[in-house]
């Protein structure tokens, strides 16, 4: 540089202070500041003035923000944190990102991240790489987030279509069970080999009201209750089938079948001219309670 | 810390500061935030002018300039240039993505010209040097020019677009204006 003085008015070092230049300008200046004295000296004075114009701006930080930034930045910093998935990699890509800028234009040491001898250059001058790899950074992550979110979703709606079909299969088998047990009344009911025996109400229970359904041939017996007085705690109906004159147990009545859900299929009877129900201990008794028969009836 | 003025901070309690950040002191950040928060914040609050914002950028700052430390080079500046200047540049990012949010730029160039110029007085509280010497030493002229320069992110040529002044006109008030601030430090 033959005119140094020229150089210095020309006011390019108030640029390269206040990091208005481009990377490459930057370089040049930084080569006269290490070529010339003078040169390196008046960039001392111009980013002391300006240096000097900031501190005579200083304001005291509101209350409270020492405690609340420090703390914040002292964890931000504080040594490497265990790794935490999205947010640890993306600090880890981040933190990559501002070393590999370190050492990025030759004659500029600490390029992008800091400038050691003078302002960094403002938004317009950040290199195109560092605004390119931003940006990547920055869409990459939010593809992260929405693949993320979306991988959580689709996690979830299969987690809650696997429930809806474990509660399906079980609806069908009970579905099934019950079907099951309906074509076989229907079956009963239909048969022409099963004789209809009504039982009435006796005097403790003149409403009481039900049917015992018999095969004489396979011996099979079924009871249906039309409508029967509510059981004492305890307690439970029995069937008795009464062969000339002596009683047999028929089996006990189950609380749906009492309450008249349905048919039940009860013990083979080889031989019986009448039918009755006692109301006994739970579990049913060897010989009936005569004073609590309910319903009886005659084939 | 009135009292102790930051450009006169002594080269051994710098060097010393350095050190300890070089050596990846975090103790030495709480020393580093109460020697120099006063200033960082000063500057930063002027350039975004909202105090929330401004904590924002001064806490972004600090962890910066820990993690960017190893790229600090004693001998080609001051701690507190270089402290300063990630400082302003992430300012002036700040609001340049928030004008850039808003729309126009040149819209925002506008309004923070005017809205520099009223607000100014009433909620700067100006310590060390001292706003009044300084103002008392720059004319108008000057001060308007180093406030685009250093409080707005302007570039010279904006600022000559801005104020309808030629560039040369620019760089000579912005010289001038440095001339002055330098025989202040001495």
């Amino acid at each position: 540089m033959e005119n140094i003085q020229e150089y210095i008015e020309s006011g390019i070092l108030e640029q390269y202070a206040l990091g208005e230049l481009s990377p490459a300008e930057q370089a040049g200046v930084e080569a006269q500041v290490a070529a010339h004295p003078e040169v390196r000296e008046e960039l001392l004075q111009v980013q002391a003035a300006f240096g000097l114009y900031a501190e005579a701006h200083s304001l005291t930080p509101p209350a409270g923000m020492r405690e609340r930034v420090l703390s914040n930045v002292l964890a931000q910093i504080a040594a490497p944190k265990p790794a935490g998935g999205l947010r640890a990699d993306v600090d880890a890509v981040a933190q990559a990102n501002s070393l590999t800028a370190t050492p990025q234009p030759t004659a500029v040491p600490g390029e992008a991240v800091v400038r050691p001898m003078a302002s960094a250059p403002a938004a317009t001058s950040t290199p195109a790489w560092a605004i390119a790899a931003s940006v990547a950074l920055l869409l990459s992550l939010f593809g992260n987030m929405l693949l993320y979110s979306n991988w959580k979703s689709a996690n979830s709606e299969l987690v809650a279509m696997q429930n809806e079909r474990t509660r399906f299969a079980t609806t069908t088998t009970v579905v099934e069970k019950k079907l099951g047990e309906l074509r076989q009344e229907n079956q009963v009911l239909r048969s022409d080999e099963f004789r209809a025996v009504a039982l009435a109400g006796t005097k403790t229970a003149p409403t009481a009201h039900a049917r015992v359904l018999f095969n004489p041939a396979t011996h099979k017996v079924y009871v249906d209750v039309r409508s029967l007085p509510a059981l004492p705690a305890g307690k439970q109906y029995q069937l008795w089938a009464l062969d000339k004159g002596k009683p047999i147990d028929a089996g006990v009545l189950n609380a749906a079948t009492a309450t008249g859900e349905g048919l039940q299929h009860m013990k083979d009877i080889a031989s019986a001219q009448t039918f009755a129900m006692t109301v006994e201990p739970e579990g049913g008794s060897v010989n009936p309670t005569l004073s609590t028969m309910t319903v009886v009836g005659n084939i | 810390m009135s009292d102790t003025p930051l450009i006169s901070l002594p080269p051994a309690a710098e060097a010393e500061l350095v050190r300890r950040l070089q050596a990846r002191d975090e103790a030495a950040m709480t020393l580093f935030y109460d020697r120099y928060s006063a200033a960082l914040y000063g500057v930063i609050f002027r350039i975004v002018k909202a105090e929330d914002e401004a904590e924002d950028v001064l806490q972004e700052a600090l962890v910066k300039i820990w993690h960017a430390f190893a790229s600090y080079d004693p001998s080609k500046g001051r701690l507190f240039t270089w402290v300063l200047n990630i400082c302003r540049n992430l300012s002036i990012d700040k609001i340049r993505s928030r004008q850039h949010r808003v729309g126009s730029k040149t819209q925002g160039l506008d309004d923070s010209l005017t809205a520099q110029r009223q607000a100014a007085p009433t909620t700067f509280r100006p310590e060390h040097i001292g706003l009044q010497e300084i103002t008392q030493q720059l004319i108008p002229e000057q001060r308007q020019i180093i406030d685009l320069l250093y409080f707005e992110g302007f570039t010279q040529s904006e600022v000559a677009e801005e104020l309808n002044i030629p560039l040369g006109t620019v760089k000579t008030r912005a010289r001038t204006a440095i001339k002055v601030l330098s025989k202040l430090i001495r």
